[in-house]
């Protein structure tokens, strides 16, 4: 079977199947770059360019065709259907020729019988347009894949060519069984009913079955003469006059009886469910699902809007190991990149000793000289501790680092810094996830040196006195 | 052609500036945390159309020693003319070192030519000691612009505004969390306005950008259309062996496939919102699905979701129901009838069909055992026979697509998904609600749609979407 329509749906639709896990970011991109390519060499972009370029990419190798194996399924069928068919036409024939020499071969039984092969030609023709599949269950369980929605509703047409494809073999070799009987033996036909009816309707009948042919081969048209002279009886045998040559000149009739009313209808509605399957293919081509979203991946533009890099997992270590520590009791206190301004709360301010600003607007030479004034002021107090007043919400930034070291170096062994992150409201706390970052701060420029403290909530002044003393 | 834009997201550590890239870009893997130095290197996010770059943008780490910086460059430089050079030289001079890491990463896409995108948190007072940092970006000379984001609840976005101003060509404001779409793309749009060479690509990108949101829209609509299908027409089936028959009560066996039915529906509506947030670019609301704040009490089978999704009966009668549900009812109960008639063995009608009338209950699905066949039974639970369920899936789908539409990529919080309190529905226009419901029916019943009715659905969800939306919008 070398249908391209076919095979490009079935072919289409797996690729379809096998495009269902995939990403459809992924899908957009491969789809959308085929159309961009396609419009660069100015052609159209369409399914079956589409499979060629899918086919393309995958190389040599890839596999038989996804359609190769419905389609060997189906010629399968459809030869199993012609041999039987075949056979059963031979078999037909040979019973309808079956003569001892003591009856007629009935015309009318042949006549019969002929209708009977042309409305079951008809019936399947007329079950594939309506889509009936009573040997449903059979496919069901002969067929190797599991029935995609594609293949059952291709089914009924290729069922109808499968069945059509049959009975074409079933009255060929019912043809040629019949002309070669005719060659090797005698055959006596006559004709015979039980219904009262003269040589004359019945001529009339067969004329009218003749009509086709009567023109071209007039020896194929039984004339009146012969029909009155073939009827038979069977409760009469014995008693015929007839010439026994007569009984033979019916076979032209025969024989283009067959080929034209059982033959050639099987031949046309062979060939008809053949259009039928390519007509139905490119119907369900057009209006798959996935034609529809592929069209659509192939119109619209592919928009990535920066996705690529994924670092949700390189998240920073938050483990803090560090705790608060109480406020020291000390007197020099710095305020590091203007916190504290406008104004430090009293427990920061009151009865210290040294008071001086750091790290923002100050410049570095200005550091500098604070972290002298400090050393001075340390070497003078039998004070270890310093208060550092930091904008509890800013993070701590290198410029505090590089401060920090700086002042290790410059101040006396021994001394220590208390951190004291303030909040943005001075009368609350600051939040914990603030405080921590200042803790993880401590902890990495060493803790030995650094610890972090916070003013206690609307507490009373710890050290009034020691300011007053001042 | 001119190269395409990049905008350089500058500014003092932890002040959002991953958060407004991770917005912008739509890309929520961008590690956010309040935690200084979370960004430890520069990382570009270019915006491309069918693989053609029309914007870059670059996240950086903040500044860590501004004052430091600009004193060498103070040191170094003799007039204003050479600024942006001494800049471009301290960086050269300070690759590798440890101490500059953090200003190296960030300067050098500014001396590559990218535009300035300096962030602040405008929920912090403002404080002068930024001036160094805001000096230095000066002196590269490219063209600016100061985005407030907000980040906790305190406003003092007006002493920023005031501020930054004289250090700015623009100054913004933008929630990178709860910023609408809109203003999205009205950033971007003064994204372009800082250079005229930038404005076209910044129209374009603006564009395409709108164009995706209503396509996804659609799209949106297409995934609930199919979930709803799905989940409407299940049922769920068992066969059974005649020793498995004989072994298992009926109530048993009808337990199990209610169980099992249930559990179907419930992971079909998780793969649809797995799906719509896919669709929307979100791809880690999933992964923290265990800490998803699901209502217990607010599952799809509950009370709660019936009061709160399901439509009122009046607006059932309006959706050319009304009739069509008592003859459904007493269908039901015929066709239960027949089947009995012929000898099938019902194991329990679960539920009344008309109590829905009268009850508060959702019209549980039937139960039914087939009859003997080749040795085996076949038991089946479903399709649901109320088409409320479908009502209560619809809303919570479509309350789900609407968090997940307007959720920010910087977003980094539970999805919560509370329930609506009002019937939105009711605004739905006739047509699309006779679609909906017809829809429901056809699915309950398990026949097929064809395309035209398939494709007339999803533009009845679309509505419904549009409607829920506007509800939204007026409700608060």
């Amino acid at each position: 079977m070398t249908d391209h329509s076919l095979r490009l749906l079935l072919d289409f639709d797996a690729c379809a199947q096998r495009d269902n896990g995939q990403a459809p970011a992924f899908l957009h991109r491969r789809d959308r770059k085929f159309a961009l390519t396609c419009e660069q060499q100015g052609v159209a972009p369409s399914p079956k360019r589409w499979m060629a370029h899918m086919n393309h990419l995958s190389g040599p190798g890839a596999g038989a065709d996804p359609s190769a194996q419905i389609l060997g399924f189906w010629n399968r069928i459809n030869n199993g259907f012609m041999v039987v068919g075949a056979v059963l036409g031979l078999l037909a024939m040979l019973g309808l020729l079956f003569y001892d020499g003591g009856q007629r071969i009935n015309v009318t039984v042949i006549l019969a019988f002929v209708a009977f092969q042309l409305l079951l030609a008809l019936l399947t023709t007329a079950q594939s347009l309506v889509g009936w599949q009573p040997w449903r269950p059979l496919l069901r369980r002969f067929g190797k894949t599991p029935e995609s929605a594609v293949s059952v509703k291709l089914q009924p047409v290729l069922m109808a060519q499968a069945a059509q494809r049959g009975g074409l073999c079933f009255a060929l070799a019912g043809l040629v069984t019949l002309l070669v009987m005719v060659v090797l033996q005698d055959l006596a036909f006559g004709w015979s009913t039980t219904l009262e009816t003269d040589a004359k309707s019945y001529h009339r009948l067969i004329s009218t079955i003749a009509a086709p042919w009567a023109w071209l081969w007039p020896a194929a048209a039984p004339e009146f003469t012969l029909v009155e002279a073939t009827r038979f009886f069977r409760a009469g045998a014995g008693e015929d006059a007839t010439n026994p040559a007569r009984w033979g000149q019916w076979w032209p009739f025969i024989a283009m009886l067959w080929a034209t009313w059982a033959l050639l209808p099987r031949f046309v509605l062979c060939v008809l469910a053949g259009f039928a399957i390519r007509r139905k293919a490119r119907y369900l081509l057009a209006s798959h699902p996935a034609k529809r979203a592929l069209m659509y991946r192939m119109e619209t533009p592919a928009l990535d809007t920066g996705t690529d890099h994924n670092d949700a997992a390189d998240q920073p270590d938050t483990d803090t190991h560090l705790s608060l520590k109480p406020l020291p009791d000390t007197r020099i206190v710095l305020c590091w990149a203007g916190a504290g301004d406008p104004e430090l709360p009293d427990t920061l301010s009151a009865g210290k000793s040294l008071i001086a600003k750091a790290g923002g607007r100050m410049t570095l030479a200005e550091d500098r000289q604070t972290l002298k004034q400090v050393a001075s002021h340390l070497t003078q107090t039998p004070t270890t501790s310093i208060l550092l007043v930091t904008r509890g919400w800013e993070p701590p930034t290198g410029e505090l680092e590089d401060f920090l070291t700086s002042a290790r170096e410059a101040w006396p062994k021994g001394t220590q810094v208390a951190l004291v992150p303030l909040a943005s409201h001075i009368e609350k706390e600051p939040d914990t996830h603030q405080v921590q970052q200042w803790l993880r701060f401590a902890q990495r420029a060493g803790p030995e040196f650094i610890t972090v403290s916070l003013i206690p909530a609307h507490e009373a002044l710890p050290d009034m006195d020691a300011g007053a003393l001042e | 052609m001119s190269t395409a834009p990049t905008f350089a997201v500058v500014g003092h550590p932890n002040k959002g500036k991953s958060s407004v890239v991770a917005t912008l870009s739509q890309n929520d893997a961008i590690a956010i945390a309040l935690e200084p130095g979370t960004t430890r290197a520069r990382q570009a996010y270019p915006l491309s159309v069918d693989g053609k770059t029309l914007y870059t943008l670059v996240d950086t780490p903040g500044f860590q020693r501004p004052r430091r910086v600009l004193e060498w460059l103070e040191a170094h430089s003799v007039s204003a003319s050479d600024h942006s050079e001494t800049v471009r030289a301290f960086v050269l001079q300070h690759q590798g070192d440890g101490r500059f890491t953090d200003e190296c990463e960030l300067l050098t896409p500014l001396i590559e030519g990218a535009g300035i995108i300096y962030v602040v948190d405008g929920s912090v007072p403002y404080s002068a000691e930024h001036e160094a940092e805001m000096t230095i970006l000066r002196w590269t000379g490219q063209p600016s612009l100061a985005l407030i984001n907000s980040i906790g609840s305190d406003d003092h976005s007006a002493t920023w505004q005031a501020a930054l101003g004289q250090f700015f060509q623009v100054v913004r404001n933008f929630d990178a969390v709860r910023a609408p779409f809109e203003q999205h793309l009205s950033l971007l749009r003064a994204f372009g306005q800082l250079e005229p060479d930038w404005e076209q690509a910044l129209d374009q990108a603006t564009h395409h950008l709108s164009a995706q949101r209503q396509r996804r829209k659609t799209l949106a609509a297409g995934i609930v259309a199919n979930a709803l299908k799905d989940m409407m027409s299940f049922q769920e089936k068992r066969t059974l062996t005649l020793d498995q028959v004989a072994g298992t009560s009926d109530n048993t066996l009808a337990e199990q496939l209610r169980q099992s039915w249930y559990q179907h529906q419930r992971q079909r509506e998780q793969t649809l919102r797995v799906e719509i947030e896919h669709l929307y670019q979100h791809q880690r609301v999933r992964r923290q699905e265990a800490e998803l704040e699901w209502h217990s009490d607010h599952d799809l089978f509950s009370e709660g979701s019936r009061e709160h999704w399901a439509v009122s009966k009046r607006y059932l009668a309006t959706a050319g129901f009304g009739a069509g549900a008592v003859s459904g009812a007493g269908l039901d109960a015929i066709t239960l009838g027949t089947s009995l008639g012929t000898g099938a063995l019902v194991g329990g009608l679960i539920g009344a069909a008309g109590s829905y009338f009268y009850g508060d209950k959702l019209t549980l699905p039937v139960l039914n055992i087939g009859l003997l066949r080749d040795g085996l039974k076949t038991a089946t639970f479903g399709p649901v026979q109320d088409s409320q369920f479908g009502y209560v899936v619809l809303g919570r789908a479509v309350d789900h697509w609407w968090h997940i539409s307007h959720r920010n990529h910087a977003g980094r919080e539970l999805l919560d998904l509370e329930p609506a309190d009002q019937h939105w529905l009711e605004r739905l226009d006739k047509k699309s609600r006779q679609t909906i419901q017809r829809t429901l029916d056809k699915c309950r019943k398990q026949q097929p749609l064809d395309e035209n009715q398939r494709h007339n659905f999803h533009l009845a969800i679309e509505q419904c979407m549009t409607g829920y939306e506007d509800w939204r919008l007026n409700r608060t």
